[in-house]
């Protein structure tokens, strides 16, 4: 998890959540510490299918390299924000 | 602290849970006496082989017998060397001509295996401000060649040309080169990418490159058996070809084909290519001889598909979920993981080898029972390999024990 650095913004979780509640098999409760892995039980072809819905809702290419990087809800928002400034 | 192994406790837990103690698995099943192309002594049963991808049957070509047999008399077992140190003799670079002519492309790299080729090529040829835009459904070697790159990696849903589409208009504006890698045939289901209709993607944009693994249609498609794109018709749009000598060709060994003006740079930058020791002289001559049988091979590739037809619907006639038509790769779809493995170990137990493919190595999180077909199977040894798979089927519960019929083709 990452507990320090920078914050995402309130909009990017909200539309993580959404994105997050058809995926959501275990019922796990979803927080922006809440993990893919170990909490949601996602396996590579989860992580395929939910990361291609993400890059359609936020129109960009998040690409593999950034994955292993990404543990929880609140990782994946900061670096779809980076993405999405970097993109502009 | 933790142990050295732990984290791969899970891992080996499922292997136990699946394979037990007892009885047969892929692991440590071993062929004792290879009896032909299509047959072997496994644990004391003449098995017939339909798992070898030697989809031509040549690895007892006499042509390359003695081939080999004479580079090995001349030039010793081994090159002791990379090629960059010691290790290229003429031989190699003999190959590499071969090759050029075969595809008809201006450059031709050898590698130690197709494995290699893919990390060679796939870790040096995109840099840091490039993409590589890959089928999902790649095999690891592409995988880990991509990830020991670095550019940026970005997958498209397997075989979808849409996706594709849609992936590469999102990185239209990047100012890096873009390289598209798919296979020609996807080595778990047999099944073909839409080639014309990704190179009609790739066309739409700028700095778009083309790299296809043929690894299992090098033999197989095409007249002269260049593989997909010779069969599509686009071969000039293909950019980098990946292949390798260890199916169709029947020896061991990898490389990369391309008419790319500053190609043989990469002889200077690919570490897979610098740092390991080069092919030696027999397994050369093999491949050299070989690949002058698989371009006059057309009478092979008939049989090939023949026999792949004949099995397709054998086993599609008992009930069974294959997963691709007219492919010499026919995938039998299993339930789960244990069915699959009782299905695989039925077969080995009755003299059928076919490889045993479950996830995460499959697409879908298919369990699999791949069987792979070779031009020297004869139409006996199938309908004898479907029966078998018949007599198994109802005895795992998968199939109703049918009466199989001896089929319309071949
Ligand atoms: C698609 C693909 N690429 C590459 C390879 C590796 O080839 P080699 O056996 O020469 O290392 C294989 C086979 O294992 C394959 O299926």
């Amino acid at each position: 998890m990452n507990d320090s650095g920078p914050e995402p913004s309130a909009d990017t979780l909200a539309a993580l959540f959404e994105i997050l509640k058809s995926f959501n098999k275990t019922g796990a409760e979803l927080s922006p510490g809440t993990r893919f892995t170990e909490d949601l039980n996602f396996d590579s072809l989860v992580v395929m299918e939910f990361i291609a819905v993400v890059e359609d809702s936020f129109d960009i290419s998040v690409p593999l390299n950034i994955l292993p990087d990404v543990a929880t809800i609140k990782d994946l928002a900061i670096a779809v924000e980076k993405i999405v400034a970097a993109d502009k | 602290m933790a142990g050295l192994f732990d984290r791969f406790a899970p891992l080996m837990g499922q292997r136990d849970a699946l394979f037990g103690d007892s009885g047969v698995n892929p692991f440590s099943v071993k062929m004792d006496r290879v009896l032909s192309q299509t047959e072997a002594m496994i644990e004391g049963r003449r098995t017939i082989l339909v798992g070898t991808n030697n989809y031509l049957g040549l690895t007892f070509a006499p042509e390359a017998l003695k081939a080999a047999h004479d580079a090995l008399e001349a030039s010793g077992t081994g090159t002791t060397g990379s090629r960059m140190a010691n290790g290229t003799y003429s031989c190699h670079k003999g190959l590499e001509d071969t090759l050029c002519d075969f595809f008809g492309k201006e450059h031709a790299m050898v590698f130690s295996t197709g494995f290699l080729a893919n990390i060679g090529i796939l870790s040096t040829l995109m840099g840091p401000d490039d993409y590589i835009v890959m089928d999902a459904d790649c095999h690891a070697s592409i995988y880990d060649g991509v990830r020991g790159g670095s550019a940026q990696i970005i997958r498209f849903k397997h075989n979808d040309a849409a996706d594709l589409d849609k992936r590469l208009a999102r990185l239209a504006d990047k100012p890096g080169n873009k390289l598209i890698v798919i296979e020609g045939i996807y080595s778990m289901l047999g099944d073909k990418a839409p080639l014309a209709e990704i190179v009609a993607v790739k066309k739409k944009y700028e700095n778009v490159y083309l790299l296809s693994d043929e690894a299992h249609s090098l033999g197989v498609l095409g007249k002269y058996g260049r593989g997909l794109p010779e069969e599509v018709g686009c071969e000039d749009d293909v950019d980098f070809i990946v292949g390798t000598f260890s199916k169709s060709v029947g020896t061991v060994g990898g490389f990369c084909v391309s008419n790319h003006p500053d190609f043989e740079t990469l002889r200077l930058v690919c570490r897979a290519y610098i740092f390991t020791a080069s092919l030696p002289p027999s397994v050369v001559a093999s491949a050299t001889v070989n690949l002058g049988l698989v371009k006059n091979g057309g009478a092979l590739r008939k049989r090939l598909m023949r026999n792949a037809q004949q099995l397709h619907a054998g086993l599609t006639a008992i009930g069974l979920k294959v997963a691709s038509e007219n492919s010499p790769v026919v995938a039998v779809v299993a339930p789960d993981p244990q069915v699959a493995v009782a299905f695989w170990r039925g077969l080995i137990e009755a003299g059928v080898y076919v490889n045993l493919a479950l996830p995460p190595a499959t697409p879908y999180g298919y369990s699999l029972l791949r069987a792979s077909l070779c031009a020297a199977h004869t139409e006996e040894q199938l309908n004898k390999v479907i029966a078998i798979f018949a007599q198994v089927a109802a005895k795992v519960g998968l199939a109703a024990p049918v009466e199989h019929k001896r089929s319309a083709v071949g």
